[in-house]
């Protein structure tokens, strides 16, 4: 079971992750977003935040020895490509227009 | 409407009033140009599948004990160029919906698209007495920022000559932006499905050059 | 391993098979919970709505075909249309691959039956019900016409007063519950009942499939299931989530709907891509290339199509960068669908290719699936999706997604798997033929239906004028749609005909390396003779007399003397085994408890709420019965697995199997409770007429209640896990009562649910502590009447118990803050 939760780790915290900042976007174009603060400023610290926190998952299924030789292999690589999945869906916060 | 030959209407879908392949204006114009690109790319893939798929199919390999290339296989065709194809084409279709997007300019004409069950209501920002119904008059050769809602259920505005569509949701207000280069006539329809009375829930947009745009919004339509 | 004599193996089987076998004659079909038995009907009655779902696409066909047709009207056409996606996705699609997976998982994983054979038949049942219901409403002319994703207003109350949308909530959602009871009978099978020695390496790739397909299950259906709670309350009693004017928003219907609505495309579509990654390696007498790419292709796709939801709401009006982000994961999707690909083309580069009938349709796979997902990439690129969307492009892109990544490779699956499920080999050759009708019939027909939807020709309008260049288009794909039709029919005729008439056959003729090709064919009830051990990933390979050792009962659990039906539990990593479940027999109550399920929640069609309650009733006491009938009556400790192994019946374990599949249950419960959570966000964030006239001012003692009653409620198990007594669970009880009470606070202060959005989701936070608390009262009912029958409370009940009395104190407590915060900030 704790292979399985290392496992399903990675790319659930993707989809919160994802799921988190469009919800961030959504509610820098709501009534509710407060006036001082620089909407892309706030999404790009978030998306940093995210990328930084898939990174940090990689580099322990990495570190981390699993039970078999092929459960390391898979753990690390869905790591792996959870990171670039999240790198790839966030870089539109760099440039894109917010709330139009 | 022309007739046009089969074949050509097959190539092209010439003269389709509701053709997504027959362009009027300038977004319209560029979506059908992502379509050839996509088109094209799409064809030199699927060629690329079948042929590597018809190169599996016919080889037979001597030995059990040749290398499995599982390097070509995976990382390079799996992996690494749907990567590059995909992140070249995301960034492209990004950057040109940046462009579509309804930007503020000098001379920017709006007018305001009301849905219901099945007719549409326009109004203009330039002369707020005026109201039309099921015929949506625009300036031609200006950028026309069409301000959609609905009253009842959710419809979808769409000349799909002009631009892409946009849906008209009770509540809120979307703002589809649409220019008609040259005077004339555009077929509209709305592509959200609303119940018995869909098929006829259509309408027109009709360009105007500057004077006789002068003239609508004076006198109404004439 | 001593040799035993040749009568080894047939005494064994006779025993086997007598303790195995269903009740006889009819009766047997109601009561059996036999994995072969349910599998089949599964599979029987999948088909037919096949041919349902057919029949209506012949209908749409034959409407499109010419332009101002006269054969049916727009109220007519609207219902085809609507019915036509609704069977073919939740009627066909889904059900299909359940049946294959109950049918094929427990060979596969070298075990006798699924977890929970109970709950199988169950899913079975309420499937046949629920579905029969909105068919036969269909033929009464009652059924939805608002198109299969049934937006609202449209399907509101206001616009669509008949019975027909309430056909669809409450019919489609029975059938949720049925999927999602299979779902947790799969997961639970997958990670604990396997052969000794399947580690998760060596499991067979199918496995992995339908494992990230379950979960997916649990996961996507609960969005749409609150969904559907929402929109039928609003239908029903007026409790206004969609209206605007009363602070509602027909756009959460759409993130709801979507939210399962995208990830159900690739659960239909992993079930297939399990099959090929299967029968593909066979037919090239070689092995999978890259396992490990392909399972973790399995899992990244999965969880991707989680955060695709929007793309099929580009048109709505939502800012660029929240469309970029789902257009970005949209086209990543396209990444492990990739690897698979070529995982699978390159394993045929490294075999020998046999062109056999299966192999065949997979051809047909490659040739349609892969231009569809070109296509799909095409409509992840948001300016061309703004031009497309609810054409009959998109029409076309879904039809080739789904029959060429789902239908073709099913058909390849029957073939391939035909000997074992039915004993029978082909013999009448009408599969070829069907082949070359279907695929190039396919083809034509939906290449026409694309650009029929690039010239503008929308998806849903009942009939066309002449003059836009699509008379010819729609009259090509009407033609050809119906030798498609025919090829299908004949693929049906063809398994029809073989069933009955074909050539027996020895086992494993496909010389395939899985567990499933061990059994003797047809595969008995009883599935293996005894447990097989394995050490390695293809043990039929590497292992050649494997089947004779099971047969000859060399494996675990050979010894019939205890006359029950018994399999292996293993450990979930390594596959060693740990202990021996005791599987139920032949019982009448899965499908009296399916006829109450449906029951209450199809009375409400017909307004008799009072039949809901009655049933609903009649539900909890059959569960009652159920649990007390599957409990052991005696502790036995440890008993003789074979081969020197002394191992505890599961449910005398600190983790029986009820408390793995409630586990799964709680999980899909869990993002139910999520989804309410962000329904209630979304509201508060964009809905137009927010805030409320008011927020509900949270008071001291209801608050104090909340937490007192939650705290007593996760302490109560947990005292009961180490101690004795009535203590634990009048504690338990106490904090029920007490979280009840702090639940009920909330409706006695907005007694007007039908006032303001917000009031109406107060209601449905309180309604979700109220319904937990009303489980966890009924499980205390369970355990106390048990004690009063002098059966002592085992370490693995109270764990189970503790589980759900964790989640309702948990989320209970969410829920009351969710409930209290925006008032006490206000």
């Amino acid at each position: 079971m704790n292979l399985i939760l290392r496992l399903a780790l990675p790319w659930t915290v993707w989809l919160i992750g994802f799921s988190a900042l469009y919800g961030l976007q959504g509610l820098t174009c709501s009534r509710h977003w407060p006036a001082g603060i620089e909407p892309r400023a706030a999404l790009i610290g978030a998306a940093a935040l995210y990328v930084l926190l898939q990174g940090g998952i990689l580099w322990a299924q990495a570190a981390r020895p699993a039970p078999s030789p092929f459960a390391q292999r898979v753990a690390t690589s869905l790591s792996a490509a959870a990171l670039a999945a999240a790198l790839w869906t966030s870089l539109p916060v760099l440039g894109l227009t917010i709330c139009d | 409407m022309m007739a046009c030959g089969a074949t050509l209407q097959l190539l092209a879908g010439c003269q389709g009033q509701l053709s997504t392949l027959h362009p009027a204006g300038p977004a319209a114009a560029t979506i059908a140009e992502i379509w050839w690109i996509m088109l094209a790319g799409s064809v030199a893939i699927l060629a690329l599948v079948m042929g590597l798929l018809t190169a599996a199919l016919l080889r037979r390999p001597d030995s059990p004990g040749e290398p499995e290339r599982a390097g070509l296989w995976l990382w390079t065709l799996g992996l690494a160029f749907p990567l590059i194809v995909l992140a070249a084409l995301t960034v492209y279709g990004l950057k040109i919906g940046e462009r579509l997007l309804p930007r503020e300019g000098p001379d920017v004409v709006t007018v305001t698209a009301e849905a219901r069950q099945w007719a549409w209501s326009f109004g203009y920002a330039d002369a707020p007495d005026l109201a039309t119904e099921d015929i949506l008059h625009i300036p031609a050769g200006r950028p026309v920022d069409v301000r959609i809602t609905s009253l009842d259920v959710v419809h979808s505005f769409w000349v799909p000559r002009l631009a892409g569509k946009l849906d008209a949701l009770p509540g809120h207000v979307n703002i589809l932006r649409i220019e008609a280069p040259v005077p004339g006539t555009y077929a509209g329809q709305s592509a959200e499905f609303s119940g018995p009375g869909y098929l006829g829930h259509v309408f027109t947009v009709q360009a105007h050059d500057p004077a006789a745009w002068d003239q609508f919004l004076a006198e109404g339509a004439p | 391993m001593t040799t035993r004599p040749r009568g080894t193996a047939l005494r064994l089987h006779r025993e086997l098979k007598r303790i195995w076998s269903p009740d006889p004659r009819f009766r047997g079909w109601l009561t059996t919970n036999n994995n072969n038995d349910v599998g089949r009907l599964f599979l029987a009655v999948a088909t037919l709505f096949f041919l349902i779902g057919g029949v209506l696409a012949m209908l749409i066909r034959a409407q499109l075909a010419t332009p101002g047709s006269a054969f049916m009207g727009p109220e007519a056409y609207n219902q085809v249309f609507t019915m036509h996606g609704t069977v073919m996705m939740f009627l066909f699609a889904i059900p299909f691959f359940e049946a294959l997976a109950v049918l094929l998982l427990p060979g596969m994983l070298g075990t006798r039956d699924l977890a929970f054979p109970r709950l199988g038949a169950f899913g079975l049942w309420v499937y046949i019900f629920g579905g029969s219901a909105v068919i036969v409403a269909m033929l009464m002319g009652l059924s939805p016409d608002g198109g299969w994703f049934m937006y609202p207003p449209l399907s509101s109350a206001a616009f669509s007063p008949g019975i027909g949308a309430d056909v669809w909530l409450l019919g489609i959602t029975s059938i949720e519950v049925s999927a999602i009871a299979t779902a947790v009978e799969i997961v639970v099978t997958v990670l604990r009942y396997r052969a000794a020695g399947m580690s998760l390496s060596r499991m067979p790739i199918f496995a992995w499939y339908i494992l990230v397909v379950a979960v997916m299950i649990l996961t996507a259906f609960p969005p749409m299931i609150l969904g559907s709670l929402l929109l039928e309350t609003e239908r029903a009693f007026g409790l206004p989530f969609f209206q605007v004017e009363n602070g509602g928003d027909p756009l959460l219907w759409q993130h709801l709907f979507w939210l399962f609505g995208h990830p159900e495309v690739y659960i239909i579509f992993l079930p297939a891509a399990g099959m090929i990654a299967t029968i593909l390696p066979v037919m090239a007498r070689t092995t999978l290339l890259g396992y490990g790419w392909v399972v973790a292709s399995a899992v990244s796709l999965g969880v991707l199509s989680f955060g695709l939801w929007v793309h099929h709401m580009f048109t709505t009006g939502i800012p660029h960068l929240g469309l970029a982000f789902f257009s970005a994961a949209s086209t990543l999707v396209a990444v492990p669908t990739s690897v698979m690909i070529f995982s699978w083309i390159g394993t045929l580069w490294k075999g020998r290719v046999r062109m056999e009938l299966p192999m065949l349709w997979l051809l047909g796979f490659f040739a349609t699936f892969v231009i569809g997902g070109l296509t799909g990439v095409m409509i992840a690129v948001v300016p061309f999706n703004w031009q497309v969307h609810d054409t009959h492009f998109v029409v076309a892109h879904l039809h080739y997604v789904l029959i060429g990544g789902y239908v073709f490779p099913m058909i390849a699956a029957i073939y391939y798997f035909q000997p074992l499920i039915t004993g029978r080999f082909r013999f009448f050759r009408l599969g070829g033929i069907a082949f070359w009708l279907v695929v190039p019939a396919f083809h034509v027909t939906f290449l026409a239906v694309h650009l029929a939807g690039l010239l503008g020709q929308r998806r849903r309008i009942w009939t066309y004028d002449e003059g836009q260049g699509w008379e010819l288009l729609n009259f090509i794909a009407s033609v050809a749609s119906f030798v498609m039709a025919i090829g299908f029919a004949l693929v049906v005729l063809d398994i029809a005909i073989n069933t009955l008439a074909g050539l027996r056959g020895r086992r494993n003729p496909w010389q395939a390396t899985t567990l499933e090709w061990a059994a003797p064919i047809p595969s008995p009830t009883y599935g293996f003779a005894s447990i097989p051990i394995i050490g390695s990933r293809y043990p039929l390979r590497d292992d050649p007399k494997l089947d004779l050792r099971i047969a000859r009962g060399e494996g675990y659990l050979a010894d019939t003397s205890r006359d029950r039906r018994e399999t292996l539990i293993v450990s979930t990593a390594k596959g060693e085994p740990l202990q021996v479940a005791v599987l139920p027999m032949n019982s009448p109550l899965p499908i009296l408890l399916a006829l109450c399920t449906s029951a209450s929640f199809l009375a409400p069609l017909i307004k008799a709420y009072w039949l809901s309650v009655v049933a609903l009733i009649g539900v909890v006491i059959l569960a009652l019965i159920w649990a007390w009938t599957t409990a052991p009556r005696r502790t036995e400790g440890l008993v003789d697995a074979g081969h020197g192994r002394h191992l505890p019946v599961a449910a005398e374990g600190a983790d029986p199997p009820g408390w793995w599949g409630s586990l799964f249950l709680l999980v899909a419960d869990g993002v139910h409770f999520g989804a309410l959570l962000f329904g209630y966000a979304f509201l508060w964030t964009v809905a137009p007429n927010w805030p409320p006239p008011a927020y509900l001012r949270p008071d001291l003692l209801p608050v104090a209640l909340a937490l007192a009653g939650a705290a007593a409620l996760a302490a109560g198990p947990r005292l009961a896990a180490w101690r004795e007594g009535h203590g634990p669970l009048l504690l338990s009880l106490l904090g029920c009562l007490a979280l009840a009470a702090a639940a009920a606070s909330i409706p006695l202060a907005r007694p007007t649910p039908t006032a303001h959005a917000y009031d109406a989701t107060l209601w449905l936070l309180a309604g979700h502590v109220g319904l937990h608390v009303t489980l966890s009262l009924i499980m205390l009912t369970y355990l106390g009447l048990r004690r009063l029958a002098g059966h002592p409370l085992r370490l693995g009940e109270a764990r189970t118990f503790g589980l759900w009395a964790d989640y309702t104190a948990g989320t209970g407590l969410v829920a009351l803050a969710a409930a209290w915060l925006p008032g006490a900030f206000a």
